[in-house]
């Protein structure tokens, strides 16, 4: 093995791992790995840093602020709280239909919006509930664990819902449709298998007093809190028909420039408000990690270790579709390691050289599964985890008695279990019928 | 089934601090008061006063209140409107939900009119000021000076009265500081609670009555 096989996978992973230890320092860890990496290939001769930079793909990037400025203009609509105010009025503030209702919704929404979004929109609302009804410690535990597993179930469903699957979309490896039509009942079936497990095996509402009291006042509340906030359809339909519109991609135009082009549209609709968005709620976290572990990857591609590892995987005397299984176990077990992002950003890169032998479907939407599957072990193996467990202790929710109740790492473990193992099932069922059906 | 024979739930009060920022404490007390009664009965609105009351003495008024025959909450905002007169701009201090949704649709469409966003407990704000379709704009507690003037009103919601004594937010007092006094052409309190408190008022602090240049008693 070269020297450039050496150092710059070695500065890859140790930016990974340190960022994944101290994950409060993760940009200034990221951007300056990348830039550590852009010194490596200049001294190593693998080339200069404009090199790197435009082999980035930035229209990757695009469709991530494009997605999330729409994602913000869907909020404005006030669709998705008006949404959780009526399954709060449908399920009767029953404990059970809540923990239901809002996996369901949590998933719709995190296919629409990025899962953060999804997240901040509806598990305020979710607590500010918890507190009208009363909880106990089993049932915060599994309901929001529930929430986080739908929220990554539905990022994968859709190509637009979290950037692993933006990766592939904005890198051509799949068209939209392609991605949706095999993704979205794969993933449907994941939540059905857990919502039944979770909602009907573990019963979280276990312990939990079912006062006619508490469910009214819940219900009396919520139609209070929203008793004149209408659905903005001036937002709601412009964003919806962005995002429609990535649909059309497959017929020509590419999607960063119907994201593009879309999100604009949305945008213009209420041009002050418009403007506002485009300054404040631009996720430049987002977009400055991803650049800099786009730089890092692009590094290491060009020392062409990735191709000696997919040929690695490849040339395992094992049968091929057992190598499928491997590669998605691993993506599983990186992403809990490495978080979503750097794994499909590096993974994809194998992914590469394996569609070559297999097929290039069961390859990248498997990818996308086992990601999504490692996102759900951890609450630190995704974005949302950490965000779930503060927003939780902001709301310093309490049980009856008024011992405090937490939603953390030891808390959430029982759930990302049982989650891994049934989305890696999943995924490597899908991967097994793909190559068999050739899908 | 007798409704009497329903037991209350624990981690009302919880319930209560939840709610209590966003849709007021009166229109809070109402809200808790009328399901009690409904799903339980009278008994439980004793009960309600009684575990949550201690915390927040509104509910308890209202509660008390309730047993003692008072069934219906009176929202007329006719004494205000005239309290604010030809003022142009209005800034409210609080939150109370029925009273100011009745406020807001009786009031002339050219007032402008601004809420403060500020709480002791949780607020989302912007599903407040949504349902008022933008008609009320959000201020902050250092920015509100901005709508001072001539034509200028600043209400508040008071609850209660006891001789010549009130009580209301604290938010009243640190917005309502002598610098601020002499910016406003009225300083309004409207009443939205019948009875005066028996407990001690904690979240709210007591005023004089005397303070305010128009106040508007409760019925």
């Amino acid at each position: 093995m070269q020297a450039p096989q050496l150092i710059l996978p070695a500065l890859l992973v140790v930016t990974l791992v340190i960022q994944a230890i101290w994950p409060r320092y993760r940009l200034l860890v990221v951007l300056g790995g990348a830039g550590a990496s852009c010194l490596a290939t200049s001294v190593l001769g693998l080339g200069h840093a404009a090199q790197l930079l435009s082999d980035v793909p930035w229209d990757v990037l695009v469709i991530l602020v494009g997605l999330g400025l729409v994602s913000e203009v869907l909020v404005e609509s006030r669709v998705f709280g008006v949404m959780a105010m009526r399954a709060c009025r449908w399920s009767g503030a029953d404990p059970r239909k809540i923990s239901l209702l809002f996996a369901v919704g949590m998933y719709s929404h995190g296919g629409l919006v990025n899962n953060l979004t999804a997240l901040l929109l509806i598990l305020p609302m979710l607590l500010g509930l918890y507190k009208l009804v009363g909880v106990t410690q089993r049932y915060v535990t599994w309901s929001i664990g529930l929430l986080l597993v739908a929220c990554n179930l539905g990022g994968a469903a859709t190509p637009i819902g979290d950037f692993p699957a933006v990766l592939l979309l904005g890198g051509g490896k799949m068209t939209f449709t392609a991605y949706l039509v095999r993704a979205l009942p794969t993933t449907l079936v994941g939540l059905v298998i857990l919502v039944t497990l979770v909602v009907y095996g573990v019963r979280p509402e276990r312990g939990l007093s079912k006062s006619p009291v508490s469910a009214a006042i819940t219900v009396d509340t919520m139609t209070a809190l929203y008793r004149n906030v209408r659905v903005d359809r001036r937002m709601l339909v412009p964003a919806a028909a962005a995002l429609s519109a990535m649909i059309v991609a497959d017929k020509g135009a590419t999607p960063e420039l119907i994201c593009w082009i879309g999100a604009g549209a949305a945008l213009l609709v209420r041009p002050s408000l418009g403007e506002r968005l485009i300054r404040r709620k631009v996720d430049m976290e987002a977009v400055l990690f991803l650049l800099g572990l786009f730089v890092m990857v692009v590094a290491v591609r060009r020392s062409g270790v990735f191709g000696s590892v997919a040929r690695g995987l490849v040339a395992l005397p094992i049968p091929p579709v057992a190598q499928l299984v491997v590669f998605v176990l691993s993506a599983g077990l990186l992403t809990a390691l490495f978080s979503a992002g750097p794994s499909m950003a590096s993974l994809l890169e194998v992914g590469d050289v394996l569609a070559r032998v297999h097929p290039p479907n069961a390859v990248y939407v498997g990818l996308a599964l086992g990601v999504c599957a490692g996102s759900s072990l951890f609450t630190t193996a995704a974005t949302s985890g950490p965000l779930a467990q503060a927003l939780t202790e902001r709301a310093d929710l309490r049980d009856a008695e008024g011992r405090p109740l937490r939603f953390g790492f030891v808390e959430f473990l029982p759930v990302g279990i049982l989650s891994f193992v049934v989305i890696e099932a999943i995924a490597i069922g899908y991967c097994l019928l793909a190559v068999q059906r050739g899908w | 089934m007798t409704q009497a024979d329903v037991e209350l739930p624990a981690g009302l009060d919880q319930a209560f601090g939840a709610v209590a920022g966003e849709l007021g404490q009166a229109t809070s007390s109402w809200l808790f008061v009328r399901a009690v009664a409904r799903c339980a009965g009278d008994r439980a609105v004793e009960g309600l006063a009684d575990t949550a009351g201690p915390q927040f003495v509104v509910l308890d008024a209202v509660a008390r209140g309730w047993l003692a025959g008072v069934r219906e909450q009176v929202v007329d905002p006719r004494p205000v409107l005239e309290a604010i007169g030809s003022a142009t701009r209005l800034v409210v201090v609080g939150v109370e939900a029925t009273f100011l949704d009745a406020l807001v649709a009786r009031i002339n469409p050219a007032v402008k009119i601004a809420m403060i966003a500020h709480s002791p407990f949780a607020v989302d704000w912007d599903r407040v000021l949504d349902n008022y379709g933008g008609r009320v704009e959000r201020v902050d507690l250092d920015t509100f000076q901005h709508w001072a003037g001539g034509k200028s009103a600043l209400l508040t919601f008071a609850y209660g009265q006891n001789d010549s004594r009130t009580i209301v937010a604290p938010l009243w007092l640190r917005a309502c500081g002598a610098d601020v006094r002499a910016q406003f052409r009225a300083l309004v309190g409207w009443n939205v609670l019948e009875a005066p408190m028996n407990l001690y008022p904690r979240w709210l602090v007591e005023v004089d009555v005397d303070s305010f240049t128009h106040f508007v008693p409760g019925t």
